[in-house]
């Protein structure tokens, strides 16, 4: 019997080094940012500056960068995840199905380096020629589009991210298509309905699927990092177009933290945008949890 | 043709093009990846030390590939180690509070921005020894994984049937024969597979390694307390280099990475696929 509750205590230990794992991680996050956030308070947050010479720090910037590069990656990843899980869960035979899963799920596990790469060298000069420079010479005036673009910038990131993220989305997606009732789909064609009509039922049935999906997708943008370093131009200004170069939180940290050692308040700067990175990332990942969850009780 | 036939064929036309559009980049992505990449492939690039930035010197990605081997096996172990038995600890104990709580912690691990457990790792490792190295590389991507391995090794128990649990435990086994002689057979594919998927998701990762191994161009390795190279690293490094010749080995390495998690993915398939019939 003394075995057995060794074992029992052993796996007990290793189960609660996910907690010792993540509450240090909490706590290292808060112990080296502090200074940053006891000097400068929350100006920190809502200015916008990079100079280290002067240790003069404020990274709106960087959180409006996260921002716009994930809405973009939202606004294109969303029809297009939706549409994929419908064509492999609807309309499409057995077989193909299983290849268009697998596809997917290569898509979820190919390294974002790759990604970055491909996007920089590949993804950014056709954007650039056939998208950002049209946008921009006929609807210029829009502000939106008002930057004259090159081809790393926040739009490049963004349309890189949707890329990267459409599998996630679609996967909770189509896990939750598939989890609908067989006989709501019967009673819709016995009323009549065409196929797209149940199509559209249905998928007001997993509304709460869809946000949940949306939302984890959300959290992957806003953490993802070498990709985005790679593609979105690494400045530290205001953007003032989607197609202006910027910084993600994540990309600063990542381009800006191997010479941060040199000044005093920069590795606390840099601690203080990763905080704020985890604040936004887990707000977001909660809410696509609970959602998830009530999917799950209102079956 | 009535105009709900009308609205009807343009609606799935349009969720066929959009579906089949999202599915393109992969394509394009191997493609590149393969064409830019494999010009430069050869043996001796798997082995050689990276070429200086100009000139048409040959070289390969040596101490990265070397390096990537080694954080690989190092991560695996750790991670494999705590997520095999948390996932373990999941599966039996799913009932308890503790097990709930756990697989919320892990879902939120997964969703973590890996760079700041890059930051973490660079923390607690990096500051105190005074020095990048191999072991904060290899616990950064251990945390990573963790979640993953756990999750997966905690459905491959729980698909093991309940009759089969009860037999193994009737016999009076202990409950650590049971688990990890018996019933590890049953489980055998799953746990392969949540192994498998921590070492893709190892091999790949870049974002943890940044601030932790540093990477040692010159030395393949020179010990767990010395910087080392991988190969993720070594293609951001390079491919943000303004240099065409390490753009060339950035694309050539991306080949070999490529053709790494290619194989641990198809490999993974061929498990589930030969546990299912």
């Amino acid at each position: 019997m003394n075995t057995d509750k060794a074992f029992r205590l052993s796996l007990f230990f290793f189960t609660i080094s996910s907690f010792i794992i993540v509450a240090s991680i909490v706590v290292s996050l808060i112990a080296t940012s502090y200074p940053i956030f006891m000097r400068d308070g929350l100006s920190f947050i809502i200015r916008g500056a990079w100079n280290p010479v002067r240790e003069d720090y404020g990274i709106l910037p960087a959180l409006l960068g996260t921002l716009i590069t994930s809405a973009i990656a939202i606004a294109i990843a969303l029809p297009l995840s939706i549409s994929l899980a419908v064509f492999s869960s609807e309309l499409i035979p057995g077989k193909f199905k299983i290849i268009m899963n697998n596809i997917s799920d290569l898509m979820a596990s190919l390294p974002s380096v790759i990604y970055g790469l491909w996007g920089l060298f590949v993804l950014a000069p056709i954007l650039h020629q056939f998208v950002m420079m049209p946008l921009h010479t006929h609807l210029g005036f829009i502000p939106l589009f008002s930057t004259r673009p090159v081809p790393t910038n926040l739009f490049t990131a963004g349309v890189l991210l949707a890329i990267m993220i459409v599998p996630f989305a679609s996967s909770v997606i189509r896990e939750a298509y598939s989890a609908i009732p067989y006989y709501l789909k019967e009673a819709a064609y016995s009323l009549g309905m065409n196929r797209w009509e149940v199509i559209r039922m249905m998928l007001g049935y997993i509304k709460s699927a869809i946000f949940a999906g949306t939302f984890l997708a959300l959290g992957r943008a806003m953490g993802e990092t070498v990709a985005v370093a790679m593609v979105v131009g690494n400045i530290m200004r205001f953007p003032k177009s989607l197609f202006d170069m910027g910084y993600t939180i994540s990309s600063l940290i990542a381009s800006q933290f191997p010479n941060a050692e040199v000044y005093e308040f920069m590795v606390p700067a840099l601690y203080g945008g990763a905080f704020m990175l985890f604040i936004m990332g887990l707000a977001i990942n909660l809410i696509g949890f609970s959602m998830m969850r009530r999917m799950v009780v209102h079956r | 043709m009535s105009f709900r036939k009308i609205k009807e064929r343009i609606m799935l036309g349009l969720i066929a093009i959009l579906a089949l559009l999202s599915a393109v980049p992969i394509f394009a992505i191997i493609f590149s990846v393969y064409f830019e990449g494999m010009k430069h492939v050869s043996l001796s690039f798997l082995i050689d030390l990276p070429p200086p930035p100009i000139g048409d010197k040959a070289g390969g990605i040596g101490p990265a590939l070397a390096g990537s081997l080694i954080l690989i096996a190092l991560a695996l172990a750790i991670g494999g180690t705590i997520g095999f038995f948390t996932g373990l600890f999941l599966s039996e104990f799913s009932h308890t509070k503790l097990a709930q709580q756990t697989q919320m912690i892990l879902q939120i691990m997964v969703e973590f921005p890996t760079i700041i457990v890059g930051l973490f790792a660079y923390t607690v490792l990096v500051l105190p020894l005074k020095r990048f190295n191999a072991l904060a590389g290899a616990f950064a991507l251990a945390i990573v994984i963790i979640p993953y391995i756990a999750l997966n090794v905690k459905e491959a128990y729980k698909s093991i049937s309940f009759t089969l649990k009860e037999a193994a435990f009737s016999l009076g086994l202990s409950a650590p024969t049971a688990y990890l002689r018996v019933l590890l057979g049953a489980a055998k594919s799953g746990v392969l597979t949540a192994l498998l998927i921590g070492m893709a998701k190892a091999a790949g990762e870049t974002a943890p390694l940044l601030f932790t191994i540093l990477g040692s161009t010159f030395t393949y390795f020179a010990g767990l307390d010395q910087p080392i190279h991988a190969i993720p690293l070594l293609i951001y490094n390079f491919a943000l280099s303004p240099y065409e010749r390490w753009h060339q080995v950035a694309w050539g390495a991306s080949a070999v990475l490529l053709t790494i998690i290619l194989t641990i993915f198809l490999v993974s398939r061929m498990i589930i696929r030969g546990a299912r019939t």
